[in-house]
């Protein structure tokens, strides 16, 4: 049954007629066009799908009408201000040389700025354990470790300005 | 030779597309009036199909046709043509296509899928090489005696074996008769999984005017493009295809995977563009899997340690289709010798139809299978002689002036491994060991590794270079982006080469067959090399053009001019000169009147000397371009667990020149990681029957971040290769090649366990230790 639901994706009310089975990544990427979650597994284990709902970092393809109906959603496409100027935690990614396919890179992007957006001084520790779902095969995952640990500095130089 | 741009790190022509969530891929892209199919697998892996109801299904909502391997009249494939896009009478593997639903949604399509109700015949499973190898052993393909194949190779007609391939040089017998020691191993790299995080997809479009358009997540845009149109009998003319981002591929996004198949279906409703994306459960069994090789090897020496003979035989249970698999077991072959000269080798190997999802590239195509016996073997063989890992392979090194198993006589240019040794030895072995404690056994461990080139003789690589009118310039090429950084070597090089700054150069992003030069796939780590010179070809040939202008303009034969990327100028007198965006479009002289060519450039380039093989020795030329590397490393195993912990990897490779530092580690260090995971954690298993047991990535265990090695050492060595850019050779597959023996190494260093089958897991280890 179609129903009509509202939520904010990237500070934007939306409303959108949805089917009861569609997941957040469904509505994301088939009804609102915002492509930068991706799929990579059948079983949320793998992490590409990541989104922030509600300050948290979900996956997208496991997160259903309950969750996400009224909810707040920030998005890849959320994140960036226009041309040159990244996140900070886009920068440093890309500054480390943690970008190579670039599949998996949205989710990691914004599953770090749900983990430094509740913990600025999340340790070393922290950021592995937030990591540890998001299945890289380009990297071996020591250039995002070493963005990661980046972007924590931009992000706190960036407070203090 | 000093050099302005390479050997610089500049940003990524696409880090920002991708970081931003821009980037497109397969599964992003939506074409007005695109319908959705999903695919029906088989729930038994060999049977007949008895019958297809398919009715229940075509009443189902959104659903536009239902299709079956009805009308299906070709085969396909590159080398061995045994491919059908779905299965006809018979499914052959766990992964198959049985029959498809297309809908107005993905959703309605998968629904539908769901009611199709086949039913099959059971035959006897294979699912290793061996039992399908037994005399008595049912038919695979009963007509593979019938398949079209290149010459030289192909099944062997009432066998399920797709090809046998035999490498003889020297005398084999003489050489065993010479040695003073033997030693000898049989070894097991079993099925594995490439698993981009991006599946696999396809979209195919039947337009009415005859054109075939496809787009797919693929690195071989070419390959497609000519196989679609002779099996729907068009002119390659009349087949487009497009490939958008690939989100990773090492190696099963190369050949056809998928294409064939989503074609067929999408030909049942000309007009209307078919796209199907893999669920991860199908990227896992319905393209291409890798490895499944198992090596029986004998190593005979003096007592010196001086090599005299290799003998090997591989069985390669490659699935029920040959086509892809066949080049994986012929290169594991030839490369099983390692970087070591044999003068006599007989290596053989059985390339078996068996019943599971067929094997293709994966990363490294081959060699790491055939160098992980022949390294494990030159550690026994060490601690028979009683000699140092290092002393015994110091030896035997191939460099200038040493032969290949193929018969090959090296050059200087091919690189120097004994560089690469001392860097990784210093890394790693110059430290102490730690001692054993109560949580930890330590242990270390070293390997060599050559890499040969893996293409085709006529395999080439093509540029279409275009200068605009104020100076800056548009490169356009065939080569897959799939994350190794291609296209900052294209923009770096293209920079060296025009002497402009690489900000000045726009690199393509999309392939598109009808725009793009032709290329024959991006594969075998070969584009830097070929790729890198064809640009640098193709910026001669623009300097060029601009030197015949200028020449005009300031009235001068075009050897007095030289160009510095600003201006062409008379070298005798650099104040006598023309502004090169003069020059681009034609020069307009005073009355109007324009002068010269357009500055646009095309350029290939191909390996020289890269030959077929001979029929009755196996042996020719792989194409010149030898890589040669280093590996070592460090590590511990936790007692209580069995698990092995890798606290240093370190590699060193001749990559003839660094053109961008910080990805060549990029490469070298996710390439370990991949390996790393194959030795350590990974294998797609099957049961008897032939169904796979851990299609998910939930229970195919993939490396996370917690996986890494706590250290990662890469040291470059530059020895500037022949045909490569200024000198470079390409890194993509070298860092997986050495990386299970050097970790099996350092177990055996740590607890004195041989172990010679993938995957060490936790749990062996730990069987190991109490069976001491």
């Amino acid at each position: 049954m179609a129903e009509k639901i509202n939520l904010t994706v990237n500070g934007v009310p939306r409303t959108v007629e949805i089917e009861g089975w569609e997941r957040l990544i469904d509505v994301l990427r088939d009804k609102l066009d915002l492509t930068g979650a991706k799929r990579g597994c059948d079983d949320a284990t793998c992490g590409a799908c990541t989104v922030v709902l509600n300050g948290e970092a979900v996956q997208s393809c496991i997160t259903g009408l309950a969750k996400y109906k009224d909810g707040n959603v920030v998005t890849i496409e959320g994140l960036s201000g226009g041309v040159g100027k990244l996140h900070p935690i886009q920068q440093a990614l890309v500054d480390a040389g943690a970008v190579q396919c670039g599949y998996c890179t949205p989710g990691i992007v914004l599953r770090l700025y749900a983990l430094f957006g509740k913990k600025p001084d999340a340790t070393d520790d922290e950021i592995v354990d937030a990591l540890e779902i998001h299945l890289c095969r380009c990297t071996g995952y020591e250039a995002i470790f070493e963005g990661a640990k980046l972007a924590r500095g931009y992000l706190k130089k960036a407070a203090k300005a | 030779m000093e050099f302005k741009y390479i050997g610089k790190d500049i940003l990524r022509p696409d880090a920002t597309a991708k970081i931003t969530g821009k980037a497109k891929f397969l599964a992003d892209l939506k074409l007005p009036g695109m319908l959705h199919c999903a695919i029906l697998r088989p729930t038994v892996a060999h049977a007949k199909i008895v019958s297809i109801d398919t009715s229940e299904a075509e009443k189902c909502p959104g659903v536009v046709k239902v299709v079956t391997a009805q009308g299906q009249n070709y085969r396909y494939g590159d080398n061995i043509r045994d491919f059908t896009p779905m299965a006809g009478d018979r499914v052959r593997h766990i992964g198959e296509a049985v029959a498809a639903v297309i809908a107005d949604s993905a959703h309605h399509a998968r629904e539908a899928v769901k009611k199709i109700k086949p039913v099959y015949e059971p035959l006897p499973v294979y699912v290793d090489a061996r039992d399908a190898l037994k005399p008595d052993a049912v038919l695979i393909h009963p007509d593979s005696g019938d398949f079209w194949h290149l010459p030289g190779l192909g099944p062997k007609a009432g066998t399920n074996i797709a090809n046998y391939y035999k490498l003889v040089k020297g005398d084999v017998k003489k050489g065993f008769a010479d040695a003073e020691v033997t030693v000898e191993g049989e070894f097991n790299y079993p099925f594995g999984s490439c698993s981009a995080i991006e599946p696999h997809g396809a979209i195919a479009w039947f337009h009415e005017d005859g054109l075939i358009e496809i787009w797919s997540s693929s690195i071989c845009p070419f390959v497609i493009r000519d196989e679609v149109a002779r099996v729907y009998d068009r002119p390659i003319s009349d087949v487009r295809v497009h490939i958008p981002e690939v989100g990773g591929c090492f190696g099963y996004k190369s050949d056809i995977t998928v294409e064939q198949t989503i074609a067929f279906i999408a030909s049942f409703v000309p007009g209307r563009p078919v796209k199907w994306v893999a669920t991860r459960k199908e990227d896992l069994v319905s393209t291409l899997m890798g490895h499944g090789i198992r090596t029986k090897m004998k190593l005979g020496a003096k007592k010196d340690g001086t090599l005299t003979a290799i003998q090997a035989t591989l069985y390669h249970s490659t699935g029920a289709y040959a086509d892809t698999g066949i080049h994986v077991c012929i290169g594991a072959t030839h490369n099983c010798t390692g970087p070591y000269e044999f003068p006599n080798c007989f290596m053989e190997s059985y390339l078996t139809y068996t019943n599971t999802p067929p094997i293709g590239a994966f990363r490294g195509y081959g060699h790491q299978e055939g160098q992980f016996g022949v390294e494990r073997l030159m550690d026994m063989l060490a601690r028979k002689l009683k000699m140092s890992p290092f002393a015994l392979r110091e030896k035997n090194y191939l460099g200038e002036g040493k032969t290949t198993s193929l018969g090959e006589k090296l050059w200087k240019t091919n690189g120097d491994v004994r560089a690469c040794v001392a860097n990784v030895k210093k890394a790693v072995f110059d430290s102490p060991k730690p001692k054993e404690d109560e949580q930890f056994y330590y242990g270390r461990g070293f390997v060599a590794v050559m890499k040969s080139p893996k293409g085709a003789p006529f395999s080439s690589k093509g540029c279409y270079l275009k200068m605009n009118s104020d100076g800056s310039v548009c490169i356009n090429m065939g080569g897959a982006e799939v994350g190794q950084g291609l296209r900052n070597v294209v923009r770096l090089v293209a920079a060296e080469a025009l002497k402009i700054p690489p900000e000045r150069i726009r690199v393509y992003t999309e392939i598109d067959t009808q725009f793009s030069p032709w290329e024959w796939q991006t594969i075998g780590s070969m584009f830097t090399t070929q790729g890198g010179r064809a640009i640098v070809r193709a910026a001669e040939k623009a300097i060029a053009i601009l030197k015949r202008t200028a020449g005009q303009v300031l009235k001068c034969d075009e050897d007095m001019l030289d160009y510095d990327g600003e201006f062409v100028f008379l070298k005798s007198d650099p104040g006598v000169r023309v502004e090169v965006p003069r020059l681009i479009h034609g020069y307009i002289t005073g009355d109007g009147i324009t002068i010269g060519e357009v500055v646009q450039t095309t350029s290939d380039c191909r390996l020289p000397r890269y030959s077929g093989l001979d029929p009755e020795t196996g042996q020719g030329s792989a194409g010149v371009e030898y890589t040669f590397g280093a590996q070592a490393c460090d590590i511990r195993i936790e007692k209580a667990t069995g698990k092995v912990l890798i606290d240093h990897f370190a590699s060193s490779f001749d990559v003839g020149r660094v053109i961008q530092p910080k990805q060549i580690r990029g490469q070298i260090v996710g390439g370990v990681m991949i390996a790393i995971g194959s030795t350590l954690h990974e294998e797609l298993k099957f049961d008897k029957d032939g169904k796979c047991l851990n299609p998910f990535f939930g229970r195919y265990r993939f490396p996370t971040i917690k996986d890494r090695p706590a250290k990662q050492t890469v040291v470059c060595v530059e020895t500037p290769a022949v045909v490569g850019p200024f000198g470079a050779r390409g890194i993509g597959e070298h860092p997986l090649v050495g990386v299970a023996p050097c970790i099996l190494n350092a177990i055996q260093d740590a607890i004195g366990v041989e172990f010679t089958e993938l995957p060490v897991t936790p749990d062996k280890v730990k069987k190991a230790l109490e069976g001491r």
